[in-house]
């Protein structure tokens, strides 16, 4: 993990690095370079010079202190924005997590199909093997896309009709036809079985193929799972511990407020 | 070998030990749970029985001076935090010098874990019993635990107890997982699958 050379160093950096609005925006890519996709998230894109994080998030209009939250929950799981949870807005979560399906479902999983069509060329892996993996990826892609479209048409409409109600007042009626239709308790619980067959693809890779006489190809695959697996993570870990208690908050706020909601 | 996380207590003033410990503790791989104290302990055996610690890391200054470790009816190991030049006393069952290194230290808590029964055993099967490769097969062909239990005319609890073994030796967790494994193991054939049932 660490270089044995440098053990303090290694310890030093991790426990201390925090991402904050003074540090250049390259040395932040320097510091840990899986940061690259969720920053391109916010439309921020590569040629960064010298500027630092506060002079790229203002040309490009990115809310700074959300951006430091974002950015420090990927760098560092055990990280839990909990003081500036109050500031955030639902729809600028909403918002964020939204451009991150976009980038599993139009760039990520292509990317990881092409790989595996890739294999074709391998002539070390038999073709039943090939056409195993291909087949288990395509059931995980079918779940994931499930998922995804079940958060995007059920539960991100019924927040933010949420939202819009308590900040203007307005959109009663199609508030109370969602809330009947869900609330956020049903919300987290079938992103299980999606994270368990990514687990268990890798484990196939690693562990149960015949050996091939060449397993580099094999080996790019298990590298984008593992990235995958990190940044589906990440994003559980945001819905779970940043929106769903902005939801309860509202829900509570609204049925204080508004009893005639509640049936 | 214990699958329950390591009860760990730690009696000594010093944070940074305390934090220096951890770190070390972590490259052991093994789930702890761990209580600390940085004060003066007056009833050390009821600590102890308190904290249920399997392991208790001491710094004898905290003790009182006429300590004496009782290991009666306890299974319990004690290691002493020692500074540099003070006197070892004779109760500890192990010695962590604060200027031992990295491998040293290492080697004392592998011992104190051995004898505390959280050794890592080499003999715990991680192949699939005849009972379990048998369940695995009709998990893969899409039964479910109701299916095989009266197939093999055995409790669905027992099916189920089966599955997690399965699961826990060959981590894989979902029932499309398990059908690729039964093919890859040439335990069944794509063709004996049933239509296209392999949901979860």
């Amino acid at each position: 993990m660490c270089d044995a050379q440098l053990p303090y160093l290694c310890v030093f950096k991790k426990i201390t690095m925090r991402i904050h609005q003074d540090l250049k925006m390259a040395e932040v890519i320097h510091l840990n370079h899986h940061l690259l996709h969720v920053i391109n998230r916010f439309g921020i894109q590569l040629g960064f010079a010298e500027k630092t994080v506060a002079e790229v998030c203002e040309e490009y209009k990115v809310p700074l202190g959300f951006f430091l939250e974002i950015v420090n929950t990927f760098d560092d799981p055990t990280y839990f924005p909990i003081e500036n949870l109050k500031l955030f807005k639902a729809s600028m979560l909403i918002s964020y997590l939204q451009k991150t399906h976009q980038y599993y479902l139009e760039y990520k999983i292509p990317e990881i199909e092409q790989f595996i069509k890739k294999l074709n060329a391998n002539i070390s892996i038999g073709d039943d093997i090939k056409a195993l993996l291909a087949d288990f990826f395509g059931q995980y892609k079918t779940e994931l896309t499930t998922h995804i479209n079940k958060e995007e048409q059920r539960v991100y409409p019924y927040i933010l009709a949420l939202e819009h109600f308590i900040e203007s007042g307005q959109g009663k009626e199609e508030l109370i036809l969602k809330m009947k239709e869900y609330s956020i308790h049903e919300y987290e619980e079938d992103h299980d079985d999606v994270e368990s067959k990514l687990f268990d693809l890798k484990n196939i890779i690693i562990k149960y193929i015949p050996q091939p006489k060449d397993s580099r190809d094999l080996n790019v695959i298990l590298h984008e799972l593992f990235e995958l697996e990190k940044d589906l993570h990440n994003h559980g870990h945001i819905e779970d511990l940043i929106l769903v208690p902005i939801v309860e908050r509202m829900e509570n706020e609204v049925s204080e407020n508004h009893k005639e909601l509640l049936r | 070998m214990k699958m329950e996380p390591v009860g760990l207590l730690v009696v000594e003033p010093s944070l940074l030990i305390r934090e220096g410990l951890k770190t070390v503790l972590s490259q052991l791989g093994l789930a702890f749970r761990m209580e600390e104290t940085d004060t003066k302990v007056r009833d050390f055996a009821r600590l102890i029985s308190k904290t249920a610690a399997n392991i208790v890391i001491v710094n004898p200054s905290l003790l009182p001076a006429d300590f004496v470790i009782n290991r009666v009816g306890s299974q319990t190991v004690f290691i002493g935090l020692l500074s540099q030049g003070s006197e070892p006393t004779g109760q500890f069952d192990y010695v962590i010098d604060y200027c031992y290194s990295r491998h040293e230290i290492l080697e004392v808590l592998e011992e104190a874990l051995k004898k505390a029964g959280f050794s890592k055993s080499k003999d715990e099967s991680v192949s699939l019993s005849e009972r379990e490769t048998e369940i695995l097969k009709w998990v893969s062909l899409g039964l479910t635990n109701n299916e095989i239990s009266e197939k093999l005319f055995i409790s669905t609890h027992t099916v189920m107890t089966h599955r997690k073994n399965i699961t826990r030796k060959l981590s894989i967790k979902t029932v499309s997982g398990l059908t690729v494994y039964a093919i890859l193991i040439g335990l069944i054939k794509p063709e004996e699958l049933k239509g296209s049932s392999r949901t979860d």
